[in-house]
């Protein structure tokens, strides 16, 4: 073999793979959408949509399962969603919400970030 | 979101008013213009004087780099002095501490906000800049006359965004009696040293870029600029690896999601550069030892630091969607004219100079040899780089043509399992091959590690596990530890005095197998982490993998400027305390405290939910096994890197005294 060939066929390889992993995995990537793009968006799968939480919050099972509408400038959609809260969850913030859309007209929420407030670029993480 | 605090000031009179202190911010603001023209004075004079190979200029360009680092220094103290004398005539002051705020947090306020932390970058940058340029001194003139300019290039333009864009020192109209104080969240121990681990690890690496730009320009491709910046190179590695680590460990301790890795973009930017500062590292001593893979090593040092600049135009413009609310500011656009100055000039210089005059090296080495082994250890990091760099513009890129979409941890779990997996299987056969190529004696020196692969399926297997990616990555752990330990065996029985003499060789063994214990800690508490949300009356028990936690109670706690909701577990003859606090002064903000046990196997981890009126609360229960070995293996990471480059240079240079040039004639 050359020397050409003998190094660049294993490079090509690793090449080849790293592209094909990305694209396979390319497929688990969600839709990440505002309030008014989740109504007019009708398909099947997890979506992300962000917006800002009303006052119309109702907390149950010790907190564990919350109900909320979420707006965002010019629609808004009721949020049920069950789980832990992130901390500074409460009306006025900013959440994404991970979940789908039921035929109820609700969206189910699988997990729910809340945007950090702050000004500090090393804001945490809380879901 | 944070309202001014109303609460009354304490302590006024530690607020210093007064035109005696508003002068803080005019010299402050001084000082970063008088470093600005001294770095565009030394960045001019430096590649002048590099043209002309003047000795004269090429020390005055120094020095005047020396001035611009120092009037740095002075803007840094004098915002420090401004914190700590609680000067709120200074927006950065005001917005980032309040008279309430514990003195090492007020201190910590320095590099809490987005003016702070790019002054503390600039520091370090001045500072291990100008070390580096005092050890270059031997390297020739050009060299460190370019080294200089290059420096001082980037050096300027961060005290042009300071000075001009984003001013730490900038002044209100009006000086408020109180600051706005600092985010709960932000108020622990790791805010003290997770950001500047983190920045500092980032502002290091830009010497070895420079010092490497620099030989391009000056027409040199041997290995001195790798010579001379391993120092650099090193602490910039060890100081990223230390941040990451530090970073997860604040996640894990303070945040209550029960993980400490959530691919978010600005872990996905602080990941990427470590990345390839490790590819670096490890393909530098091909061209060390070996003098190959010149121009692969100055692109790898280019990609970490354009990965840097790169990180920083995403946590600070805002372009991709992150639970981390950026410090959304008017940098953003100065940081990617300057990212994309930087690619260029790095991509001319490399096409223009890369491969000027190749030396004779001989007969080129086979695929299967310890520079192989490099080379894939490269592909498969550059690999994991793809994919992350994918992952964290997919939002950018995907908006261009229609919907935006985003990925979460399952893309990156899928595309990232299999090249780490690959990366470890190569941790345990690449320290074995020799240079060159590998014959016979490299496949028995290799039965070691698959005996030991072998032996830990079996156990796996006789365990009862069926889980795919353990049943891999666990097996594969074992190979790269035996590989390490046989290592070091063969060293002790034949000649222990090697274990000191080649102590960088044996330092790298323990950095791997640092390295290999952290795997096995996430991949354990990955693998193997066990969830459950319950809700129970006091009595109540709750068990989850064989750990039984029973609820004695809760009471409410009135501190200072919060109240203190806290649920009582009882855990063996443990007590823990999980507990949310409810800040009144900061909009009724919650902050979680959660508790952890650690057992010889597994954290208990428990965050408290909520308490309801019933006397009921609510919990999230996790079992994570092994996340200790994670912080118990980046200890001894860092601990190989110290023992291994401790005193190394004189051995270096004896050695060097008795080898023969490296001449590679077969």
């Amino acid at each position: 073999m050359t020397l050409a060939l003998r190094w660049g066929l294993p490079v090509a390889v690793v090449a080849a793979c790293v592209g094909y992993l990305i694209y396979s995995a390319s497929g688990a990537s969600e839709y990440y959408l505002t309030v008014a793009e989740l109504r007019s968006h009708a398909q099947g799968g997890d979506v992300r949509v962000a917006g800002v939480v009303q006052e119309d919050v109702v907390m149950t099972d010790g907190g564990l399962h919350v109900t909320f509408t979420e707006k965002d400038g010019t629609a808004s959609v009721p949020v049920d969603y069950r789980g832990a809260l992130p901390d500074i969850f409460q009306p006025g913030i900013t959440v994404v919400a991970e979940g789908r859309l039921g035929s109820d007209g609700v969206f189910h929420a699988r997990t729910l970030l809340a945007k950090c407030p702050s000004r500090f670029s090393t804001q945490p993480y809380t879901s | 979101m944070l309202g001014v605090s109303l609460a009354p000031a304490t302590d006024a009179g530690k607020s210093a008013a007064g035109l005696g202190v508003v002068i803080l911010g005019y010299l402050g603001a001084g000082a970063l213009l008088a470093g600005l023209v001294l770095g565009g004075f030394s960045a001019l004079l430096s590649f002048w004087a590099g043209i002309r190979e003047s000795p004269v200029f090429i020390q005055i360009g120094r020095r005047a780099f020396f001035g611009a680092a120092a009037m740095t220094a002075l803007a840094a103290v004098l915002l420090e002095v401004a914190l700590l004398t609680h000067d709120f005539s200074l927006a950065y002051v005001a917005e980032h501490t309040d008279l309430s705020t514990p003195t090492a947090l007020v201190a910590a306020g320095f590099y809490g906000g987005q003016e702070g932390s790019l002054l503390y970058w600039t520091l370090i940058l001045g500072l291990l800049g100008s070390a580096s340029l005092v050890a270059g001194a031997s390297l020739g003139g050009r060299v460190a006359a370019y080294a200089t300019g290059i420096l001082a290039v980037i050096l300027s333009f961060f005290l042009f965004v300071l000075a001009v864009v984003a001013s730490p020192f900038d002044l209100l109209s009006i000086t408020p009696p109180d600051g706005l104080g600092l985010n709960p969240v932000l108020r622990d121990g790791g805010m003290l040293i997770h950001p500047p681990v983190v920045l500092a690890g980032f502002a290091a690496f830009a010497i070895p870029f420079s010092f490497a730009a620099a030989s391009l320009l000056a027409g040199r491709v041997d290995a001195a600029w790798i010579r001379h910046t391993r120092r650099f190179a090193l602490l910039a590695w060890s100081l990223q690896t230390a941040g990451l680590l530090l970073g997860m460990w604040w996640a894990y301790h303070v945040l209550g999601w029960g993980g400490y890795w959530g691919w978010d973009p600005v872990e996905n930017v602080a990941l990427m550069p470590w990345l390839a500062t490790t590819a670096y590292l490890h393909s530098s001593q091909v061209q060390e030892k070996r003098g190959r893979l010149r121009g692969w090593n100055l692109g790898l040092v280019m990609l970490a630091f354009l990965l840097v600049v790169f990180g920083t135009f995403i946590v600070r413009s805002g372009v991709v969607p992150s639970v981390h609310t950026f410090a959304i500011s008017a940098i953003g656009p100065w940081f990617l004219g300057f990212l994309f100055v930087c690619i260029v000039f790095s991509a001319v210089l490399l096409a223009a100079r890369a491969n000027a005059a190749p030396a004779a090296l001989g007969r080129p080495p086979a695929p299967v040899s310890r520079e192989g082994a490099f080379v894939l250890q490269n592909l498969l990091l550059i690999g994991v780089i793809a994919v992350v760099f994918w992952g964290t513009v997919l939002p950018l890129v995907s908006g261009l043509f229609g919907l935006e979409r985003v990925v979460g941890t399952p893309y990156y779990e899928r595309a990232a399992a299999p090249l780490f997996a690959a990366l470890l299987a190569l941790l345990a056969i690449g320290p074995l091959l020799p240079w060159r190529r590998a014959g016979r004696p490299t496949m028995r020196a290799l039965r070691w590690p698959a005996a030991a692969a072998a032996l830990a399926l079996v156990v796996l297997g006789a365990a009862g596990s069926r889980s795919v990616p353990v049943l891999i990555a666990v097996p594969l752990a074992a190979a790269a530890a035996a590989t390490v330990l046989t290592e070091y065996g063969r060293a002790v029985v034949r000649k222990p005095e090697v274990l000191v003499r080649k102590r960088r060789r044996y330092g790298a063994y323990l950095a791997h197998l640092g390295l290999v214990v952290v795997v096995v800690g996430v991949a354990a508490s990955h693998l193997g982490q066990q969830e459950k949300e319950v809700t129970l009356a006091p009595g109540g028990k709750v068990t989850l993998a064989g750990y039984t936690l029973t609820y004695t109670g809760s009471e409410q706690r009135q501190l200072a400027d919060h109240t203190d909701f806290v649920a009582g577990l009882r855990f063996g003859d443990r007590t823990l305390e999980p507990s949310r606090a409810t800040y009144a002064g900061l909009g009724g903000q919650a902050l979680t405290h959660v508790a952890i046990t650690t057992t010889p196997v597994a954290d208990v981890y428990v965050v408290l939910a909520g308490i309801n009126e019933d006397g009921t609360a609510s919990f999230r229960v996790f079992v994570n096994p092994l996340v200790t070995w994670i912080w118990a293996g980046g200890a001894v990471i860092i601990l190989g890197v110290v023992l291994g480059n401790a005193g190394e240079r004189g051995v270096e240079a004896e050695l060097a005294r008795r080898r023969i040039p490296i001449t590679l004639t077969a």
